[in-house]
């Protein structure tokens, strides 16, 4: 019965839906502000990549908030699961070579991680000519720690504290690129530095560093983020 | 005035550096906050009188609008500031058992709340609405209380729904009119006045319902507040309840200023009203009774916003204000005062003051003079009576008749309060800060007695302010009168 | 004209179905993971339908490559939305899932109903008032849509 009511509820919903998309210009959408991006972030960012002028510097402070959320749930799963929340001892085998992943698992993992953090890196640091950048480098940083904690289940992949550190130092230095344009520009987040000859890796300006500092933010959110949820599972 | 965007990204950079600096000095990493707080009060007052009555737009990144972020600063947005700012400071938790990151969650909810206050860009709006979700759920889930983690699971669903939601709101704002600054869109209501934009409305209001307890969207608020700390639940209940709200009511009075629409807030403030003051009624222990009754106040709230014009929003203004200050003042008494009405049996013996404050409250709260309490509801009645629309004049009906109600269980509660024989089990007589902080809030509410009409008309003057949009408009986007395109 | 349908309508019409399977699994399931799941559709189609806006018929991505010569751009203001979205949607999922393993080593179960009624019965025993009901009879408190 509640099932047929919600089906109906959800045909009811989707029939509007579709009467309210009918109504909507697609395809050729006023595009007031993109077009207003498009006719001046040549000259007023100087990256050749738009999305990322309109990730950093039109639309800075979403990122900063976005990254804010990473972190605020980062924190919250690291304090719902340590160790310390939860009453009993972990029934953490002493034996870790048996819980290890086999010979051929390890190995092409240990292979394949400095090949990861070398794409991650260059993705991070091509954000501002091609598609990509701190978002997509961050989490391709994050899943070759993953994969190497994947292997070894018991193993130490990598450390908390450094984890830690880089999170706020990467924070902390979006934040005071920020500030210091806030006082020497005039305005937060105002782009800063010379643009640099459009089209080459040293260009726009500080788009470069501010996308490094989300790729090192969001690598290590997520690196904390699987390291927690992957030790809790031992102890449940 | 540019710098007054460290309001939101001074607590960002706290909160990022507390883990660190936990490592080396707790007690460095405990001070942060406070002082970070501390120092914003300051700002915010020494900010007020260099605010004119137009307002200030800060241009994030130099961007004029509307292409980038536009943050908009009033007295009304500057008053909230400092009310955040003051409430997190009362609220704050001193306890030793309290780990640094949840120091940082605290100031992520900071810079949430004052992005949310600030901002007026709509998908700005959405990322601080979402950051002060998740510092939320942080919050609650870390409670010593381990049931608190499945009501804040609970809660994660309803509000992560609610979030897609406002999502999809802006996503069809943004379809039809390509913009997404609310001054700029603001000039072009006409588009939004189609069914389209009116189910974008629609969608935005489910989406901050959610935290703005709104009838049909509230069924965390008993499980919530009954299972976290009080102090917490007097910042959920007292302040971001009410962030919820302005979000809400900037919306609609930009964008959907309408009949209908402000009929249709009416309806649903009716019925919160009546559903929350029903299940107070039946509730059996106070901080149950304290949500549900919570909830109806929001709805009241809504009522009042619901009348057309500056004079909706000042009553609304008054309310919020008045809300926060009972509400949070009686859920930081409910600190010691907690527990089921049998064990409260007899409480006046133990503490005539606990007592004395919590009759000053209720009184206030169910409106009798001549306490604060009184002047609004009569204000909000007589000027609901003057609608010219019969739906307003049932609403009075239904405010007194919620108003007896809510009176029938106070008073009940009283009764068990000042009972001869004593309750079995002790519940201790409050003697912490918590309980100095329910005194102070209950001195303010009595020395705002003797400044009744300078506040009112300062919430006069405020509330003609935002209610303006031509003000709001001229600010943001001053090239947009003087004919040019932006 | 009756099968004048175009590719952004198509395009719709899938990230409309997307967000509206994952409400209703919201609605209809009862085991915490599938509701976890749900939630990830429905914010999967949410985001879609947010991209979507910025489609243009023949457009291309909004990067000006050295052999730019002037065609259309789609816009860049829904991508950058969406990219934001997308990570604040991991944030919420992560935590949720760490809300999960709490909860289910707390009460055993991943039932919601079951959670329900055993939250209910906790919060009353802690302010020392009559459980309401008993919580062996879960079926007894659901009611349709109350995660709306």
């Amino acid at each position: 019965m509640t099932k047929f009511a919600s089906l109906l509820f959800i045909a009811g919903l989707a029939f509007f839906l579709m009467v309210v998309t009918g109504l909507l210009p697609l395809g050729n959408s006023p595009m007031l502000i993109g077009n207003a991006i498009l006719d001046s972030a040549k000259e007023q960012v100087g990256a050749a990549n738009v999305v990322t002028s309109v990730v950093l510097a039109y639309r800075g402070l979403d990122t900063l908030g976005e990254l804010s959320i990473l972190f605020a749930a980062a924190s919250a799963v690291g304090l719902l699961l340590t160790k310390s929340s939860f009453n009993k001892p972990s029934k953490n085998p002493t034996n870790t070579e048996e819980s290890d992943s086999g010979f051929v698992a390890i190995n092409g993992i240990d292979l394949i991680f400095p090949l990861l953090l070398v794409v991650g890196m260059y993705i991070i640091s091509h954000g501002h000519l091609t598609p990509g950048g701190g978002f997509q480098g961050g989490v391709v940083l994050a899943i070759a720690f993953a994969m190497r904690s994947i292997v070894r289940p018991r193993g130490k992949s990598i450390d908390h504290g450094v984890v830690t550190f880089i999170e706020a130092f990467a924070g902390l230095s979006f934040i005071v690129i920020g500030l210091v344009a806030l006082y020497t520009q005039g305005h937060f987040l105002q782009p800063m530095l010379d643009q640099g000859h459009f089209g080459s890796l040293w260009s726009a300006g500080t788009i470069p560093l501010l996308y490094l500092a989300v790729g090192l933010k969001v690598g290590a959110e997520l690196a904390g983020l699987i390291l927690a949820l992957n030790t809790d599972e031992v102890n449940i | 005035m540019n710098h007054l965007i460290l309001l939101v990204v001074l607590p960002l950079l706290s909160a990022f550096i507390i883990p660190v600096v936990a490592k080396h000095s707790l007690t460095i990493s405990r001070l942060i906050g406070p002082v970070v707080l501390v120092f914003i009060l300051a700002l915010v007052v020494l900010s007020w009188n260099s605010v004119g009555s137009n307002g200030f737009a800060i241009f994030l990144g130099g961007f004029l609008p509307p292409v980038g972020i536009v943050f908009y600063i009033d007295h009304f947005s500057l008053m909230l500031s400092g009310l955040i700012a003051g409430m997190l400071l009362i609220v704050w938790p001193w306890n030793s058992y309290v780990a640094p990151r949840q120091y940082s969650l605290y100031m992520l909810l900071t810079a949430a709340s004052f992005g949310l206050v600030l901002s007026a860009d709509l998908f700005n709006l959405y990322v601080f609405y979402e950051l002060l979700a998740v510092a939320t759920y942080g919050l609650i889930a870390r409670q010593k209380n381990p049931a608190a983690a499945v009501a804040a699971l609970r809660y994660l669903f309803v509000s992560a729904t609610g979030s897609a939601m406002l999502l999809l709101g802006i996503a069809i704002i943004y379809t039809l009119t390509g913009t997404l600054n609310i001054a700029h869109l603001a000039t072009m209501t006409d588009q939004l006045h189609g069914l389209a934009g009116l189910s974008a409305f629609a969608l935005i209001v489910i989406g901050a319902g959610v935290k703005a307890e709104m009838f049909l969207l509230n069924t965390w608020v008993p499980e919530v507040y009954s299972t976290i700390e009080t102090p917490l639940a007097a910042l959920l209940a007292g302040l971001i309840s009410k962030l919820a709200t302005v979000l809400i009511i900037r919306v609609l009075l930009m964008l959907f200023q309408q009949s209908e629409v402000l009929q249709m807030l009416l309806v649903v403030g009716v019925f919160g009203v009546i559903s929350g003051e029903m299940v107070a009624w039946r509730a059996k222990d106070m901080l149950r009774m304290l949500s549900f009754s919570s909830i109806a106040q929001l709805g009241m709230i809504f009522i009042a916003f619901s009348i057309a014009g500056e004079v909706g929003l000042w009553i609304g203004l008054a309310m919020m204000l008045h809300h926060l200050l009972v509400k949070g003042g009686l859920f930081l008494l409910a600190d010691k005062m907690q527990g089921s009405f049998d064990n409260l049996r007899g409480y006046a013996k133990r503490s005539a003051m606990a007592v004395a404050i919590f009759i000053i409250f209720i009184l206030s709260l169910l409106g009798i003079p001549p306490f604060p309490g009184f002047w609004i509801k009569l204000m909000l009645i007589l000027n609901l009576a003057e609608q010219n629309n019969t739906l307003y004049h049932y609403a009075i009906g239904f405010i007194l008749l919620a108003t007896v109600i809510e009176a029938a269980y106070l008073f009940k509660l009283v009764r068990y309060l000042f009972q001869d024989e004593e309750a079995a089990t002790i519940v201790s007589t409050p003697k912490s800060l918590t309980f100095w902080y329910a005194q102070i809030f209950a001195l303010v509410l009595l020395v705002s007695l003797a400044f009744i009409s300078p506040i009112s008309n300062r919430l006069k003057d405020m509330a003609s302010q935002v209610a303006n949009p031509d003000i709001y408009i001229n600010t943001i986007l001053p090239s947009h009168l003087s004919g040019g395109n932006p | 004209m009756l099968i004048n349908i175009s590719i952004e309508g198509l395009l719709y019409f899938g990230a409309i179905s997307l967000s509206l399977i994952g409400l209703f699994g919201l609605l209809v399931s009862n085991n915490v993971f599938r509701m976890l799941l749900a939630l990830v559709m429905f914010e999967a189609g949410a985001n879609l339908i947010l991209v979507l806006s910025g489609f243009r018929e023949n457009g291309i991505a909004p990067i000006f490559l050295a052999d730019y010569s002037g065609a259309i751009m789609n816009d860049p203001v829904p991508q950058a939305l969406v990219l934001t979205a997308i990570v604040i949607g991991v944030g919420i999922q992560a935590l949720a899932l760490a809300l999960i393993l709490r909860v289910k080593k707390h009460y055993k179960s991943l039932d919601m109903r079951v959670i329900r009624s055993k939250l209910e019965h906790e919060i009353a025993t802690q302010a020392n008032v009559e459980p309401p009901g008993s919580h062996h009879a879960p079926k007894q408190i659901v009611r349709a849509g109350e995660h709306q």
